[in-house]
C-alpha cells in the first residue's frame, strides 16, 4: 500500500480520478432520467453524488490539500440526511397509490402536458432461473405454512 | 491495455486516431449501449441486453486507451480494477430490472468507488464511504424496498421513459466533461497560472496567496484530517449537526402526519399510466 501511496501529486492521476467521477456522474444522470421506480431514481442520485465525491478527492490530492476531503464529508452527512427524508416520502407515496412508478404521480402535471400512456408492456419473463439444489437426505421436513405468503421474485 | 496501444502507435497502426475521434467514438458507443440496456420494449430483450454489455465493453476499452498513464504499472493496474468494478457495477445498477438487485449492484459499486479513494489518498473517506453508505443509507434502501415492494415486477420496473433520450443526454455530458477534463494536460497547473485578463484589467485586484502543498500522504493523515475539519471549518460542522437534527425530526414529523392522512385515498392517482 505505501507503494501506492507515493504516486505523487501527478496530473494523470487527477485525471483519471476526475473521468472515474465524470462517468459515474452521467451513468447518474440517465438513471434518473429514465428509470421510473422511485427507488432506483434516489440510487441514481446517490450515484451523481458518489462521481462528485471522486472529483473532489482527485482535486484535494493534486492539490495537496484537505477542502475536498472535507467537503466530502459534508456530502456524506447531506447525504444522509437527503436519503431519510426522501425514504419517508417515497413510503407515503407507496401508500397512497401501491406503487413505486414515478409515473403514477402524472395528475400532478402541468395541465398542458399529454399524459404518457405505456403503449407497449413488455411481458414478463416468466422462466425462473435454475438455481443448484442439493440431493435430498433424511425425512423431508413439514410443509412450510407461510410458503404461500413469500414472494415468488423480488 | 494503454500499453498496447503505445505499442501499436510505434507501428503507426493507430496514428490516424487522434484522441478526439476515439473521444466521440467512445461516447458514441456508449449511448449505444445505455440505450440497449436499459429495461425497454420489444422482443429481443436478451440478445440487446448482450449486445449492449458488448458495446459497453468496447467502450470501456476506448476510455482505457484515451486515459492518462501514471507511470507504474502496478498502480495503473489496481486503478484501472477498482474504477472498473465501480463503473460496470454502476452501470448494472441502472439497467437492472429489479430494484433489489439494483440497490445489491449499488453495494458493488460503492466497493469500488471506495477503492478508488483509496487509490487517491483518502483513506478516512474509503473507510466512510463503505461504513455510511453501504452500512447505513444502503440498507435503510434496502429495508423500504422491502417494505414496499409488490410482488413481482412491476410493469413501471420493465420499462423506462425515454431510453434513447436519456442514453444520448447522459453521452453527451460525459463527452464535455471529458473533453474540458482532457484540456487540463495542455494548461500549466492552475496554482501557476498568471492571472486572468479581467484581473490583469484591474478589475479585481487578486493577490495570490501562496499555498504551501501539504503532503496529504503521511501517517497522521485522519489526524490532520480532523483537525481541518474541527479548526477551519468548526462553523460548517455545526451547521451540519442541525441538518441532521431537523432531518431527524422531519422524517419523524412527515411519517406521523402520513399515518394520519394515509386513510383518505386519492382514486384519482390510483389509475395512474395504465390508462
Amino acid at each position: 500500500m505505501t507503494t501506492l501511496l507515493l504516486l505523487g501529486t501527478s496530473l494523470a492521476l487527477l485525471q483519471n480520478g476526475l473521468v472515474v467521477g465524470a462517468i459515474l456522474f452521467s451513468l447518474g444522470l440517465v438513471g434518473i432520467l429514465s428509470r421510473r421506480n422511485l427507488i432506483v431514481m434516489f440510487l441514481s442520485a446517490e450515484l451523481m453524488l458518489q462521481g462528485i465525491s471522486v472529483s473532489l478527492v482527485a482535486w484535494s490530492r493534486y492539490h495537496g490539500d484537505f477542502g475536498g476531503h472535507v467537503l466530502v464529508i459534508f456530502v456524506l452527512s447531506v447525504a444522509a440526511c437527503e436519503a431519510a427524508i426522501a425514504l419517508v416520502f417515497v413510503l407515503q407515496a407507496f401508500t397512497r397509490t401501491g406503487r413505486l412508478d414515478s409515473s403514477a404521480w402524472q395528475s400532478l402535471r402541468e395541465t398542458t402536458l399529454d399524459r404518457s400512456i405505456d403503449h407497449e408492456i413488455p411481458s414478463l419473463d416468466t422462466s425462473m432461473p435454475s438455481f443448484p439444489r442439493l440431493t435430498p437426505a433424511g425425512r423431508s421436513p413439514d410443509t412450510d405454512e407461510q410458503a404461500g405468503m413469500q414472494r415468488e421474485h423480488v | 491495455m494503454t500499453l498496447f496501444v503505445h505499442l501499436f502507435a510505434g507501428t503507426g497502426t493507430f496514428e490516424f486516431l487522434s484522441p478526439g475521434i476515439l473521444l466521440a467514438v467512445a461516447v458514441t458507443c456508449l449511448a449505444a449501449s445505455l440505450y440497449l440496456l436499459l429495461p425497454k420494449s420489444g422482443r429481443h430483450g436478451k440478445t440487446s441486453r448482450r449486445v449492449g454489455w458488448l458495446i459497453g465493453l468496447i467502450t470501456l476499452g476506448l476510455f482505457i486507451t484515451t486515459g492518462q498513464r501514471l507511470g507504474n504499472l502496478g498502480d495503473e493496474a489496481v486503478f484501472l480494477i477498482v474504477s472498473l468494478v465501480a463503473v460496470v457495477s454502476a452501470v448494472a445498477t441502472i439497467t437492472c430490472r429489479s430494484p433489489v438487485y439494483a440497490a445489491i449492484w449499488f453495494a458493488l459499486c460503492l466497493a469500488g468507488v471506495s477503492g478508488v479513494l483509496l487509490v487517491l489518498g483518502a483513506q478516512f473517506l474509503g473507510v466512510a464511504t463503505i461504513v455510511v453508505y453501504a452500512g447505513a443509507i444502503l440498507v435503510m434502501f434496502l429495508f423500504v424496498l422491502m417494505l414496499a415492494q409488490p410482488s413481482g415486477l412491476t410493469t413501471s420496473d420493465r420499462i423506462t421513459n425515454e431510453p434513447m433520450l436519456s442514453a444520448v443526454a447522459g453521452g453527451v455530458l460525459l463527452g464535455l466533461l471529458s473533453l474540458s477534463i482532457g484540456r487540463l494536460s495542455a494548461e500549466e497547473p492552475l496554482c501557476c497560472r498568471p492571472p486572468s485578463k479581467a484581473a490583469a484589467l484591474g478589475a479585481i485586484t487578486v493577490e495570490k496567496v501562496p499555498t504551501e502543498s501539504v503532503d496529504l500522504l503521511t501517517s497522521d493523515q485522519v489526524a490532520r484530517l480532523g483537525g481541518e475539519l474541527f479548526g477551519r471549518h468548526l462553523v460548517a460542522v455545526e451547521a451540519v449537526g442541525i441538518l441532521l437534527l431537523v432531518a431527524l425530526i422531519g422524517a419523524i414529523a412527515i411519517v406521523s402526519n402520513g399515518l394520519e392522512g394515509s386513510q383518505v385515498e386519492t382514486s384519482s392517482l390510483h389509475e395512474g399510466s395504465r390508462s
